[in-house]
């Protein structure tokens, strides 16, 4: 395309090639950060645990491994990909920002590289750089709003978001307006820029839809419970409104729980199953299974659960919102954490540390046992078919959509 | 080089570089997937607990005594009398109360009034505390005595009575589904394993009250086994 016919102009004294030099470092940065993101993402796919990135300078400091980072908790989220139910994990986010911020990489050193350039050129770059902006102002209220934690890699994406649009303006603010103007030609060449930034958008989830791996219904295949039935009368009916029989075995204090009731909500899958909750607490002080507490504290919330009756999913609700604060007391010992959910719930203080209550949490334990369970949670069986535990994360949409369609009998293929 | 040219070379680069960072990333998950298919993952399994005191003698021994009162085979019988237990147990008294030795810290003496099988407040107390802390055991061991006072067969039917009481108690308390696969009872009356002055030191019911074998054998002894059979 000829640059020639809409107005061109040599760069003179009031150059902007320092702020497309400056641009093009944001755009560098923008495509290391939405590349970490966007790995660490598709290193789930292979179903198993890895430590992620968590740093404002990748590569430096350790990578978190405890699942406990805000980068984690942000990965695991319901807004880290979309098109979930489609295909497994659905696509990251960061995917397409990869591709925006390499295609901004790509038209910094392009102009770079010319001796002219156009403000036609330099206001396309305001446009496309506005996107990243945009998408980055929308993703941090939802991460203050919604996941209530922010991941220094997206602290990184918004960062570069916001320095390409800054540098793009004063690169068109800069750059001399044409003599003469000519709308449809910048149209055209405004078209054929947005035409490459497309592509390379679409090209890597294109690959990432390619090459990803597949997933079989072998998956699927997993045994139920051997003793499905409630003789303990330790299953808690929290989630009413579906019809479709599910056993949720969850640590009120566990991350992961509250990760996977989140996503659960967020999928709107959970509307169609009627939730039975066991508790099954990862803390020494009640569970012998466990030789040190993974959520000290589990216990004596458990006992509160349990002592709340019908108001146990309000009680379970708080719990999950509180669950730094109930831990950290925990590993102090039982009596902090009975101290604050008393200070919450203060008619519950008659109930907790009870024999009666304590013997209906070891009951829950008990029922675990009987069915032989991993000590692990969440844990969700649906019509006593157990949902693969690498798939209650990310692959949770997706998995839990054929589970559905499996009883049903409409299999998706 | 051209504006044209140079304009083509940067985007094959860019587009090359995204392209084959993200196929690389995908098919190397794709890889460890492959390889990690149909193998068992590394997790424990729920499962009652057993501690280290549970040697492989004393599973001989608690499972001779589990089977012959009717616990583990589901008899219709339940209980073992005073010869049943000495004659499964195939030992002497002392040997018999040395097995729950390591039982001092899960163990309780719930002491009864002489010539009595009621259980007052302190012993309805300490029996639902210790019973509701199960923890990981999988059977609970109520075992009834009577001080020497009285006849042989008197002694014999009072420590069944103190027994069974103990067992009522807590099936009502606790209204578990599991009680006669657990709990075991034993009722040694005054003829076999009397508890010594030593287990004085063990957690009583009536800890303010003068303790005596008289008073330590006026009682029901219970401890959940934390051995898995």
């Amino acid at each position: 395309m000829s640059q020639t016919d809409y107005g061109q102009h040599e760069v003179g004294a009031t150059s902007p090639r320092k702020t497309l030099i400056l641009l093009a470092v944001f755009a560098l940065a923008g495509v290391i950060f939405a590349g970490v993101s966007s790995y660490d993402f598709i290193a789930h796919l292979d179903r198993q645990v890895h430590a992620i990135t968590c740093s404002i300078v990748p590569g430096i400091g350790p990578k978190d491994i405890s699942g406990e980072s805000g980068c984690h908790t942000v990965l695991m989220s319901p807004y880290s990909s979309v098109l979930r139910d489609l295909t497994w994990g659905g696509i990251p986010i960061a995917l397409p920002a990869l591709g925006v911020f390499a295609f901004l990489l790509f038209r910094a050193v392009d102009l770079l590289l010319r001796k002219r350039m156009t403000r036609a050129e330099t206001g396309f770059m305001v446009a496309a750089t506005a996107l990243p902006v945009l998408t980055s102002i929308v993703y941090g209220i939802v991460s203050a709003t919604q996941i209530g934690t922010f991941c220094k890699v997206c602290v990184g994406i918004y960062a570069s978001s916001l320095g390409v649009f800054v540098a793009a303006i004063a690169a068109h603010i800069l750059t001399s307006p044409p003599k003469e103007k000519s709308k449809s030609g910048i149209l055209g060449q405004w078209g054929f820029y947005f035409v490459e930034g497309l592509a390379m958008v679409a090209l890597p989830v294109l690959f990432y839809l390619t090459f990803k791996p597949a997933y079989t219904d072998s998956l699927l295949h997993t045994s139920g419970l051997r003793h499905p039935e409630d003789k303990y009368g330790v299953m808690l009916d929290m989630h009413g409104k579906g019809q479709v029989p599910a056993v949720e075995v969850l640590d009120p204090l566990c991350p992961a729980c509250k990760g996977f009731s989140e996503r659960l909500a967020a999928s709107g899958l959970g509307e169609q199953l009627q939730i039975k909750v066991v508790l099954f607490p990862l803390d020494k002080e009640c569970n012998w299974m466990v030789s040190e507490s993974l959520h000290a504290g589990a216990c004596a919330v458990s006992e509160a659960v349990l002592c709340a009756g019908d108001r146990a999913s309000k009680v379970l609700a708080w719990a999950f919102a509180n669950q730094d604060d109930l831990r950290a007391r925990g590993g102090g010992g039982q009596s902090a954490v009975y101290a604050r959910i008393k200070q919450e719930f203060p008619d519950l203080a008659s109930c907790l540390g009870q024999p009666a209550v304590r013997a209906r949490v070891n009951k829950g334990l008990r029922w675990i046992v009987a069915n032989s369970l991993p000590v692990l949670t969440p844990q969700l069986f649906v019509r006593n078919q157990k949902l693969p535990d690498e798939d209650t994360d990310l692959g949770l949409d997706y998995v839990l959509s054929r589970v559905l369609a499996q009883g049903a009998g409409e299999v998706r293929r | 080089m051209n504006a044209g040219r140079a304009h083509l070379v940067l985007l094959l680069v860019a587009v090359a570089g995204v392209g084959l960072s993200v196929s690389s990333w995908t098919r190397a998950a794709a890889v460890r997937l492959g390889e990690t298919q149909g193998k068992a993952p590394e997790v424990a399994t729920a499962s009652a607990s057993d501690m280290g005191y549970c040697s492989g003698e004393l599973k001989v021994i608690l499972k001779r005594v589990l089977t012959s009162c009717g616990l583990v085979a589901g008899g219709s019988s339940r209980g073992c009398q005073p010869l049943q237990a000495r004659q499964v147990a195939s030992m002497s008294g002392g040997d018999f109360n040395a097995l729950f030795s390591p039982l001092a810290d899960r163990a309780a003496i719930l002491q009864f009034d002489k010539d009595s099988d009621q259980i007052d407040g302190a012993s309805s107390e300490l029996m639902e505390k210790t019973f509701s802390d199960r923890r990981g055991a999988s059977y609970f061991f109520v075992v009834s005595r009577a001080s020497p006072e009285g006849s042989t067969e008197h002694n014999r039917d009072l420590s069944h009575r103190r027994g069974n009481a103990v067992l009522e108690h807590i099936r009502a308390k606790f209204q578990d589904p599991d009680i006669d696969q657990e709990v075991g009872l034993l009722w040694l009356g005054e003829e076999f394993a009397q508890l010594d002055q030593q287990f004085c030191q063990w957690k009583r019911s009536r800890t303010g009250d003068a303790c005596g074998t008289a008073e330590l054998n006026r009682s029901s002894f219970i401890a959940w086994i934390d051995c898995r059979l």
